[in-house]
């Protein structure tokens, strides 16, 4: 069975080998890359710098939760608010595949500036099995190249450490709960963001309908959960469609996009079925959602697909 | 300490089955499969499983050196998916295109009660698959063990040698009985 305490010692060990020197690393805030830095943060003493990229397509909240969280595990760290140039680089493109790469190389230049300004080699990822496995190469087919494998440009001067690369979410918070963070049983969020949960083109305007959305689903759940209404979904989100429908709003027509809602079980990710959740608890999320969007939402459906044949998130 | 290798054919689940074999104490590692059968000679494994992968059995003919494995190994080998189709081709039987291919939940029934490798697994369970082709002509050395609603041959076994193959995957989560399964190819791989 995986030992979480033996895995601790090993990885610190093999990092005081790895990495000779300073490093940064790539903090989403999640528990991956939270459980990466303070592995790799004992064992080169203090010399890494969590550098925290807003790329326009965070969560509600996301960027004051992650800037207060790295304060609180003490960890060097720099903010860097790129919000704009990702919008920028993202407009008029469509495909999932696009977004990712784009995305993936966009945040390597920032980690390539900040390491030059530092003078650091060294760049940890969170990266987990599933992270490797579903980007393919040689043999293994693509599915979707995820940001910090399948998304990584061909040529960067960093030289990559993933401490967690064999492991999967469930060993990931395993070993968290063993570094006692309170990390360790959230909910995984992508790389590539909302970016990747807006199908179409992922403008500011529908980053923020789809942000709103994801907040109300997020919270109603949480809710539901605490009441003892249903279990706890591994992963629970709303997407933005572009598909229009009619409605009626106060006797008059109305004209506006979908929100499909996606929750999921799973332990590992590599396979999930679609979560139970109760009628009542999806009928307030309708209709949050659908009042709090007006005229942009007025259609919410329930996504109840299974991983295979379908993966969580729709990109 | 019992060594099985998996053999690399680039499947999704390659690398859990590496982890289910990791968690039942076992010695494991996955190797590509353009490994020649000497070099697994050398590190004395007792077990082989052929993981499944994206080539297209039913379009393809080779799958690396899967089939010196299957010509060499005295030990016992479990095909699973494309490992398990690539099995039966090399046997003498035939993978095509499924009619109504399977991704996800799917109830199995077994057609043969006490076969070693299901031990401990209900005649009826719940598995996940993800298939595009499927074993349509059982090579005459095997016996069928299980089937579903749309795929006759979930499961096969060479009469006289210690080979399986299983459409379905074991090794994830989703599938109620699949560490048993393992857990039973452990033990054969043990004696």
């Amino acid at each position: 069975m995986f030992d979480a305490k033996k895995f601790i010692d090993k990885t610190v060990a093999k990092l005081k080998e790895d990495v000779p020197g300073k490093a940064l690393i790539a903090f989403s805030g999640g528990v991956d890359s939270t459980v990466s830095a303070l592995l790799v943060n004992r064992a080169i003493e203090n010399q890494l710098i969590a550098v925290n990229v807003d790329t326009g397509y965070m969560r509600k909240n996301e960027p004051d939760n992650v800037k207060k969280m790295m304060k609180e595990l003490g960890l060097n760290f720099r903010f860097v608010d790129a919000s704009k140039e990702f919008y920028r680089e993202l407009k008029g493109v469509e495909d999932p595949e696009k977004k990712r790469k784009i995305i993936g190389e966009k945040f390597i230049r920032i980690f390539e500036k900040v390491a030059e300004e530092e003078q650091i080699k060294y760049l940890v990822q969170g990266t987990i099995a599933p992270d490797w496995i579903e980007s393919g190469g040689g043999l293994r087919d693509n599915i979707k190249s995820h940001h910090n494998v399948g998304g990584l440009p061909k040529t960067m001067t960093l030289k990559l450490i993933e401490p967690l690369r064999d492991l999967y979410k469930d060993e990931v918070r395993k070993v968290a709960r063993e570094l006692k963070l309170n990390v360790s049983e959230r909910q995984p969020f992508p790389g590539p963001g909302l970016a990747i949960r807006i199908i179409g083109e992922a403008t500011p305007e529908r980053t923020e309908i789809v942000r709103e959305a994801c907040d109300i689903v997020e919270k109603e759940i949480e809710r539901a959960v605490e009441k003892g209404l249903m279990e706890r979904p591994w992963q629970y989100f709303a997407v933005l469609m572009p598909v229009k429908t009619v409605g009626v709003h106060g006797d008059k027509r109305a004209y506006g996009n979908t929100i499909a809602i996606r929750a999921v079980q799973s332990v590992d990710a590599m396979t999930c079925h679609y979560s139970t959740i109760p009628h009542e608890v999806i009928d307030t999320i309708s209709t949050k959602i659908t009042n709090n969007l007006k005229e942009k939402i007025n259609r919410i459906v329930y996504d109840v697909t299974n991983k295979p044949p379908g993966t969580v998130e729709w990109e | 300490m019992v060594r099985i290798y998996v053999i690399d054919n680039g499947g999704q689940w390659t690398h859990r089955e590496w982890r289910t074999l990791r968690d039942l104490d076992v010695d494991t590692e996955i190797v590509p499969n353009t490994t020649p059968f000497q070099d697994l000679q050398d590190e004395e494994i007792n077990g082989l499983v052929l993981s499944g992968g994206a080539p297209r059995i039913a379009l393809d003919s080779n799958l690396g050196n899967c089939a010196e494995y299957l010509e060499k190994a005295e030990f016992p080998v479990l095909g699973i998916c494309a490992g398990h189709q690539f099995m039966a081709k090399f046997f003498g039987g035939w993978a095509e295109p499924s009619k109504i291919p399977e991704f996800g939940k799917v109830e199995l029934t077994l057609l043969k009660e006490g076969d070693i490798l299901f031990d401990g697994v209900p005649k009826k369970s719940i598995v996940w698959e993800s298939h595009n082709d499927e074993v349509t002509i059982l090579p005459k050395l095997f016996d069928r063990l299980a089937e579903s609603e749309n795929c006759k041959i979930q499961a096969m076994r060479h009469k006289n040698k210690p080979f399986y193959g299983l459409q379905f995957h074991p090794e994830v989560e989703h599938t109620q009985h699949g560490e048993q399964i393992f857990k039973n190819f452990v033990k054969m791989c043990e004696k």
